[in-house]
């Protein structure tokens, strides 16, 4: 018993680089007295600790998990984790979410035309193990389980992303081979994400999701990846063993610890004892510093950064007025708002669809060409508004989450729009009161910070009639194009139209670009994700079976 | 004892009513949805309304009542609206955690706090006094966040002695121990203070009362007369406190479980009222309003033990 307590404290010690000193305070507190501890470890046999692999430890910002059926997975800290239990039929590049390839499937398909129809046909790998559960046997992946899962994405009783698999009939083959037959045609930029890692295009396996029933996958799920679930401890931390069955080899990982805790602070302190290998950071420039001064430890900042734009209520007065809208995008400065993240955490973008991630986006120069950079100008804002009727200015009540991302941009926003007179009253409520009330109307204007993966998403989420609710700005100038785009499927016209609806949208003054906020992590210099850090759509660091922690 | 022991369980039911009635009526009037929370801001309005039917909260609120106390009554607590996971088997996970933390940080409070007190009254105005009642004073002043947050820097970060975070596990004492010092520390100093100076104030008055000064009188030695007659009359005051202070304890443990990524009540409670996991939330208020009231009964039953005056017959 005394001989596992000691190598259980000397791998610890091994993998934070602990004193000697630091070795035999922690014994002591553990009531091992040093010459115990001294005798035990000669005992030891190193070669046989050094075989063994590590588990990596990564905290992340959350309270909790709130579902890990992919289908359901919103957040973070879950998106993180059903990432590396679930496959796509195509992924992401690791590391870089700009290319696509293979996953489940042995290729990239090109689409065909099978009756005026477009089909994308999928060739599964062989011998994709699916984990072992409590309830259900490890088995061979089929194409039943394929199409068990996009039924079940396409479904509103047992996906939220039900709307993204509308107009989508996927159908088994052979046990190897499906097809998706699309209502409308689509680009491969917007039919293969689909299809890939993220969201509805994880693939559930039936026998698995049925053998655990739906509420038990959503805390115990089953997949394909190269970490299988093991066990989840409320509030605390899910555990994920190494899938040493994995298509694409044993991972270098014996497991992920994977850690719930909420105070940055906590966070940092357990990096720097060497509690936890990997958290998430502060998107604070000054804090990459910092970190990156600390011994052994390392951060990184990385795409995909989730934009933050102002979205205006075109139909709200006087905001109807486009001369009062335009005074608005002439009272703002984008460096205000990158200042409050600072590089390399903010980056300024100059359409809503952020160029730097995604075709369809306006880059600084095209933003400029277009004549809708808008740099700020208080003299002509207030001119503006004097023009409009509205010279003395006037007050609107706005409503902001308590999320620094939030009310820290708002209060820039009520700083910039006081120096032309607008007077803005601001509330701070809880993000979910905040969310349910600007989706109600509350606010004519909206600051918004969100990441999606195409500029379909972008453009039809938040500026479209379709978008419903999350169309803050009640905009409908760009309806056609955006429907025009989505079925263009040569990819430089889609992404000529899709800037051009981006043009459109700030020639209206609906919208004013402020920054994409870059996702930062930091590591133990130990940690070895396997790839390199360049975007990446599942919002962390992207760990998988290459992913190594050196002694 | 018996009698009076089920009569303040039969009272209890109707504060039981009440808790539960105005927590179901009051997480329904604030803004925030548990159907946004569970499916993320990116999910349609169509996704939403579904996870509302399922979810019943699309329900008349009256209709919702009913079903709430209708299983209340026979004992459900119901399902996470987030996770789907019994609402119950989550409090049974994280009580033991809130349960051992509080204990600690009550036994570290009594057992620091009340020989302060005493020796600082015994040595009133003299330099004991003086800082045993400035290191009080400090300890009400420092808020548990910071000082644990300090406490994480220097003897996790720095001295490596003990870990920065987590919770061990039930099965491993000296592991679970060793993430208990740090957290147990941090909550038992504020209320370390509380009744060192409650303590001391209870003291000064019981030393100066007729008993104590015949007690001197009659020669008894100064260890006697602090032990047998002072210490035992000015506990009577004191425990009544600890039972209020361990209520409070159970309630401010949240901050410090943030901290230290600790599972616990108060985190529980605290991330189902972000989420506006409404059955979680009710759940959470239930558990507390009888942990409430247990405390107070024991100490009416302690009362008896420490005060032989006092009979509830």
């Amino acid at each position: 018993m005394q001989e596992r307590k000691i190598e259980e404290l000397v791998r610890e010690a091994s993998r934070k680089g602990l004193s000697r000193r630091q070795l035999i305070q922690r014994a002591a507190v553990l009531g091992i007295s040093a010459p115990a501890l001294t005798v035990a470890m000669t005992k030891m046999a190193p070669a046989a600790l050094a075989q063994d692999r590590p588990t990596l430890r990564i905290a992340q910002n959350a309270a909790d998990l709130a579902s890990l059926d992919p289908h359901y997975a919103a957040g973070t800290q879950d998106r993180a984790l059903v990432d590396m239990v679930f496959n796509g039929l195509v992924r992401f590049k690791p590391g870089d979410s700009t290319q696509i390839e293979p996953d489940l499937a042995t290729a990239v398909p090109e689409p065909s035309d099978q009756g005026g129809k477009q089909v994308w046909t999928f060739t599964l790998r062989d011998n994709v193990q699916v984990h072992k559960t409590g309830k259900s046997d490890a088995y061979t992946l089929t194409a039943d389980d394929v199409v068990f899962s996009f039924k079940k994405a396409a479904d509103e009783n047992t996906s939220a992303y039900a709307g993204d698999y509308q107009g989508i009939t996927v159908a088994k083959v052979d046990d190897k081979t499906v097809t998706f037959t699309l209502d409308n045609p689509l680009s491969p930029t917007l039919f293969l994400p689909k299809v890939a890692n993220y969201s509805g295009g994880y693939v559930v396996p039936q026998k698995a999701y049925e053998a655990l029933g739906a509420d038990a996958f959503k805390t115990a799920p089953a997949g394909t990846g190269p970490f299988k679930f093991d066990s989840y401890t409320p509030q605390n931390s899910v555990a994920l063993v190494a899938n040493d069955d994995y298509f694409r080899g044993q991972p270098k990982l014996a497991g992920i610890d994977y850690r719930y805790i909420e105070e940055s602070s906590s966070r940092e302190s357990a990096l720097l004892s060497g509690d936890i290998d990997v958290i998430n950071g502060l998107p604070e420039g000054q804090w990459v510093d910092k970190m990156n001064k600390s011994d052994g430890v390392k951060a990184d900042v990385f795409g995909v950064g989730e934009a933050i734009w102002l979205e205006i209520n075109v139909t709200a007065k006087p905001f109807d007025d486009a001369k009062v809208r335009q005074a608005i995008a002439l009272a703002l400065s984008r460096e205000n708002h990158v200042a409050l993240f600072g590089a390399p955490v903010g980056e300024t973008i100059y359409s809503v669809v952020p160029a730097q991630l995604m075709p369809g986006g306006l880059t600084e120069e095209q933003a400029k060409k277009a004549g809708v950079i808008y740099e700020q100008n208080i003299d002509q804002a207030k001119q503006l508004l004097a023009e409009a009727g509205v010279k003395d200015g006037f007050e609107i009540k706005l409503v902001t989450s308590q999320m620094d991302d939030y009310r820290r941009n708002y209060e820039v926003l009520q700083d910039e729009l006081g120096k032309i007179g607008l007077k803005i009253d601001l509330q701070v409520v809880q993000h979910a009161a905040m969310h349910e009330l600007i989706r109600k109307g509350t606010n004519p204007l909206v600051i918004y910070v969100a990441f999606r993966p195409t500029a379909d998403t972008y453009l039809t989420q938040f500026f479209t009639t379709e978008g419903g609710n999350t169309n803050f700005a009640h905009y409908s100038a760009i309806d056609d194009a955006v429907a025009k785009a989505r079925t263009t499927t040569d990819a430089d016209e889609q992404a000529k139209l899709w800037q051009d609806a981006n043009t459109q949208i700030l020639k209206d003054y609906a919208a004013y670009p402020f920054l994409i906020k870059n996702l930062v992590y930091a590591r133990s210099n130990k940690v070895d994700y396997g790839h390199e850090l360049k975007s990446i759509v599942q919002l962390y660091p992207g760990i998988d079976e290459t992913t190594s922690i050196s002694s | 004892m018996l009698r009076h022991i089920f009569r303040r369980l039969l009272l209890a039911i109707p504060t039981l009513l009440v808790v539960v009635t105005i927590i179901f009526l009051v997480v329904r009037v604030i803004p925030g949805n548990p159907a946004v929370a569970a499916l993320g801001e990116y999910a349609s309005q169509d996704a939403v309304n579904k996870l509302e039917q399922q979810l019943g909260l699309d329900k008349p609120k009256w209709v919702q009542y009913v079903d709430y106390m209708n299983a209340l009554a026979h004992g459900d607590l119901g399902k996470s609206m987030i996770n789907r996971r019994p609402a119950i088997d989550q409090i049974k996970f994280v009580l033991p955690y809130t349960l051992e933390l509080t204990a600690a940080a009550i036994l570290i409070a009594l057992i620091l706090g009340i020989p302060t007190g005493v020796l600082t009254a015994v040595k009133r105005n003299t330099w004991v006094d003086y800082t045993g009642r400035v290191f009080s004073l400090a300890g009400l002043s420092a808020p548990s966040f910071y000082v644990g947050l300090l406490f994480i820097y220097f003897f996790a970060a720095r001295l490596g002695w003990f870990p920065a975070i987590g919770a061990g596990d039930f099965h491993h004492l000296g592991k679970n121990l060793q993430t208990l010092v740090l957290p147990a520390i941090t909550l038992g100093l504020i209320e370390t203070a509380y009744i060192a100076r409650m303590t001391r104030s209870v003291m000064l008055g019981v030393l100066s009362e007729d008993y104590v000064r015949t007690a001197r009188a009659k020669g008894l030695a100064e260890r006697i007369v602090l032990s047998q007659h002072a210490i035992r009359a000015a506990l009577i005051p004191i425990v009544s406190l600890v039972g209020i202070f361990t209520i409070s304890l159970i309630g401010n443990s949240v901050l410090v479980e943030t901290v230290f990524a600790r599972p616990g009540l108060g985190k529980l409670m605290v991330g189902a009222a972000n989420q506006r996991d409404y059955t979680m939330l009710q759940a959470v208020m239930v558990v507390y309003a009888l942990i409430i009231i247990v405390i107070n009964i024991v100490v009416d039953i302690i009362y008896t033990v420490v005060d032989p005056r006092v009979r509830y017959d």
